[in-house]
């Protein structure tokens, strides 16, 4: 080849990866086994062999620019065929931990959700938000009497006032968590669209169209959000196909929580406005266990516990078996996810047993969760959730008449 | 001379292994002036090498070479030779072991002389082991038409002691009643030229060896080729013995790999650029391809290296060969990233070679004889216990690597003899 390049290769970069899971990177002797063997991998320009001698290269801007990193879904049949050993799966896994870093805006609270070392942090300020907010709040720390609590259940978590069109509580509930989801909503908003221009400058050429929101949104990542929650791309694994038993669940029990978010929102803090005294009421209280809708909650919880539950045991099983390394990136989300799991349902039990302390405290716990599970979404593994989203969209784009016109094109 | 259990003077080698190694460290031991007994388990001597066609890169027979070693061997009243014969038991220490073998009948005394009568007469069929199963022999078969001894031998799982034969012997050579015989030998010190196996070429899943007739190992090439092959060295396909018009080469299956074997096996890819040349004199126009990791040529095979990769018609791709389909005409369809240009490349062919690497033979056997292994299986020779090994029981190697350690392992057994 008579093309020359001058390769810089970024040392910090490789350190990271080094430290994030992907320490293998340094055994691949490129002989491509894995871009065979990867169920995902398309004919032209295939993963993950490429990836594997860019990261040993440094050449970081690339990969964070390459849409076939989130491609991945770590099926681990790369690893599990190596022969050397190199752990491709687990090497894009640590490329994907970066990029969230490094498309994560602010910075510092990227850096900050990037390794274990800022894990006491992340629990600190949710814990100091809510916890300051309780005390002042509630007048002190008062805990319900057992009728009270009956009554109302977490209904007066953060005090009660006499305001009518809205309740001290949602008051604060929505002080804390509407600019926690706004905030995360904004940032992966800024890291997808930093890295969609990074992707389409990394195609090069001059294009002369480009798709319109609607087009963008109809061609592109509907597509992909549909094939997503198929999990087509899961369900081609070998090796680590039993996931698919624990991601299908733990998503449709997300959508669930967040249907019954909704209805709980509509039902309390708006119609109950516009109803009679008791229906008002019976909405104000905790849902009814017969009420449909609490039904699928409970589901949903459970399903999200069981979901989760299958991940974190696959997880173990890969980290014995295969040498799989274990990471905060990974274990974060399992751990996270677990603790919204285990405290909600804690939470509602207790309720139901009827000790107010307990419940309490668990329903505290339970919101510093969700708290870190939306504040901390576009840094950590629960960004993928945007990400690769975003990636498979721009996959479609890529293969686009924008990028590559059926005339007159290459 | 040496009697049946032990040497005149003390002091005596024993070599395991009557392959072109063992050979030569017997030979090379006995001209100095040592007692030796080597033993072989085959019904012949010459091992891996008698089943070759050519050795490279000088592209001679194999009979260049044994036939010498056969000459020497016969000629030597120092070496006692035992074919059919395997190690049973190991006792004692440097300088005096007592070696436990058993001989396995061969039901063919010395009045052989290989006429082939007795085959004509027989009715029953074997799979023939030393064309790797790619023909038959009569139960009573002769090895190969270099086999030394030149005796025939009665495969005892595939005859039915019909008793043709044995009207069929002018000779009085066929005893149906010999049976195993259990003997010890007293040695100073034991030479383990145990050689190597293929690596199975079933444990590699994704090349899918049996899926199709078209997927065959190097070793199974090297007899096509052979004179005295299942083809009378016709290249053809095995199952349809159809003419191949197209070649496929995959390189380091199973070695280099640390699900198979973590070494690299060192002959393959000359093997392969050897097995080309095979190719060309009888296909001059097939298109080859070769899917490799790194071409090994060391040394001065890198000459013949370059003469093979000047052919126009053979294209080397450097990727891996992962996945191998096989298709409705016969031929199969070989999968890898051709990881110059970063695309995926689909190759037909009619015939696929998988370069299989070397298992040595010790990996399973060594550690019942208290053998220092390393983790793959080859022997480390150790001074301070008297056990030394060559060939390729000691490192994968070509065949001049193997015959001069072979000579270092002959040397060093006579220091610990003394």
């Amino acid at each position: 080849m008579s093309v020359s390049m001058r390769v810089e290769p970024d040392l910090d970069f490789i350190k990271y990866l080094k430290s994030a899971g992907g320490d293998s990177v340094k055994k691949c002797y490129q002989c491509a086994t894995c871009s065979v063997v990867c169920p995902l991998s398309a004919d032209g320009k295939p993963f993950p062999r490429k990836e594997m001698i860019w990261a040993q290269w440094g050449l970081k801007d690339r990969l964070i620019a390459d849409p076939d990193v989130l491609l991945c879904h770590q099926c681990g049949d790369c690893t599990a065929n190596c022969p050397r050993g190199a752990k491709p799966g687990d090497v894009l896994g640590a490329i994907r931990a970066y990029a969230y870093t490094c498309y994560g805006f602010p910075q510092g609270l990227a850096k900050m959700c990037s390794s274990g070392k800022g894990l006491p942090m992340m629990i600190l300020i949710p814990v100091v938000l809510i916890g300051v907010l309780f005390a002042l709040a509630n007048g002190g720390m008062h805990l319900p009497s057992v009728e009270e609590f009956k009554e109302v259940g977490f209904g007066h978590f953060f005090g009660h006032w006499d305001f009518f069109w809205l309740t001290k509580n949602v008051f604060f509930i929505d002080l804390i968590f509407v600019p926690a989801f706004l905030f995360a909503a904004f940032a992966s908003f800024k890291g997808a669209k930093a890295m969609w221009d990074k992707m389409s400058e990394s195609l090069g050429g001059n294009r002369e169209f480009r798709p319109s929101v609607v087009q963008f949104v109809v061609e592109f990542l509907a597509p992909a959000v549909v094939e997503t929650l198929q999990h087509k791309r899961f369900n081609q694994c070998g090796t680590n196909q039993n996931r698919v038993k624990g991601h299908l669940p733990l998503v449709l029990a997300f959508l669930a929580l967040l249907f019954v978010t909704g209805y709980s929102f509509l039902s309390k803090d708006v119609v109950s406005l516009f109803v009679g005294e008791e229906l008002r009421a019976y909405l104000h209280g905790p849902i009814p266990m017969a009420n449909p809708v609490k039904l699928l909650a409970n589901i949903g919880a459970i399903a999200l516990i069981i979901g989760v539950g299958i991940l974190w045991a696959n997880r173990s099983q890969a980290e014995e078996e295969q040498g799989t390394t274990a990471t905060f990136y990974d274990w974060f989300l399992i751990g996270e996810i677990m603790a919204v799991g285990i405290t909600g349902l804690g939470a509602e039990l207790i309720r139901l047993l009827g000790i107010p302390s307990l419940a309490y405290f668990l329903y505290f716990l339970h919101l510093v969760s969700i708290f870190m599970l939306f504040l901390y979404m576009p840094y950590t593994k629960f960004a993928h959730l945007v990400y690769r989203t975003v990636a498979m969209a721009f996959e479609r784009y890529r293969q686009s008449a924008f990028v590559s016109p059926a005339v007159g094109g290459k | 001379m040496t009697d049946e259990r032990s040497t005149p003077v003390a002091g005596g080698v024993l070599v395991v292994g009557g392959g072109i190694s063992g050979l030569t460290a017997a030979l090379e031991a006995a001209e100095v002036g040592k007692d030796v007994f080597i033993i072989e388990k085959n019904p012949y001597l010459g091992g891996r090498v008698a089943q070759l066609n050519q050795y490279f890169p000088k592209l001679c027979p194999p009979s260049c070479g044994l036939e010498i070693n056969f000459k020497r061997l016969k000629n030597n009243r120092r070496i006692r030779m035992y074919t059919l014969t395997e190690v049973k038991s190991v006792s004692g220490s440097a300088g005096n072991y007592q070696v436990t073998l058993e001989t396995k009948p061969r039901f063919v005394n010395s009045n052989c002389t290989a006429c082939g009568a007795c085959a004509e007469a027989c009715p029953e069929e074997r799979a023939n082991a030393f064309n790797l199963g790619m023909d038959k022999t009569k139960a009573i078969y002769k090895s190969h038409d270099m086999a030394f001894p030149m005796r025939y031998v009665i495969d005892a799982d595939a005859c039915t002691k019909c008793g043709k034969c044995i009207e069929a012997c002018a000779y009085q050579a066929i005893e149906m009643d010999m049976a195993a015989k259990t003997f010890t030998l007293d040695v100073a010190s034991i030479v383990w030229a145990t050689g190597w196996n293929p690596y199975d070429a079933t444990k590699m899943t994704n090349l899918k060896y049996g899926s199709s007739n078209a997927i065959i190992t190097n070793m199974m090439m090297e007899r096509l080729a052979a004179p005295g092959g299942p083809t009378d060295g016709k290249i053809l396909r095995p199952g349809d013995n159809k003419e191949p018009a197209s070649f496929a080469f995959v390189q380091c299956a199973g070695s280099r790999d640390e699900n198979h074997l973590e070494y690299c096996s060192f002959i393959c890819c000359m093997a392969t650029l050897k097995q080309i040349t095979y190719i060309r004199e009888q296909y001059p126009e097939a298109p080859v391809t070769v899917f490799y990791i790194d071409l090994r040529s060391p040394g001065k095979y890198e000459k013949f290296r370059e003469k093979l990769m000047a052919d126009p018609k053979v294209t080397f791709i450097k990727g891996k060969v992962a996945d191998i389909i096989a298709e409705a005409d016969g031929g199969v369809t070989l999968v890898a990233e051709n990881a110059v240009t970063g695309d995926k490349v689909r190759v037909k062919a009619d015939l696929a070679v998988l370069a299989t690497g070397m298992e040595p033979t010790a990996k399973s056997l060594g550690a019942q004889f208290g053998l220092s292994m390393d983790k793959s299986g080859f022997i480390i020779a150790d001074e301070a216990t008297a056990m030394f090994s060559a060939g390729c029981a000691k490192k994968a190697a070509d065949v001049v690597t193997s015959t001069q350690n072979s000579t270092a392992a002959a040397l060093k057994a006579i220091q610990a003899s003394r």
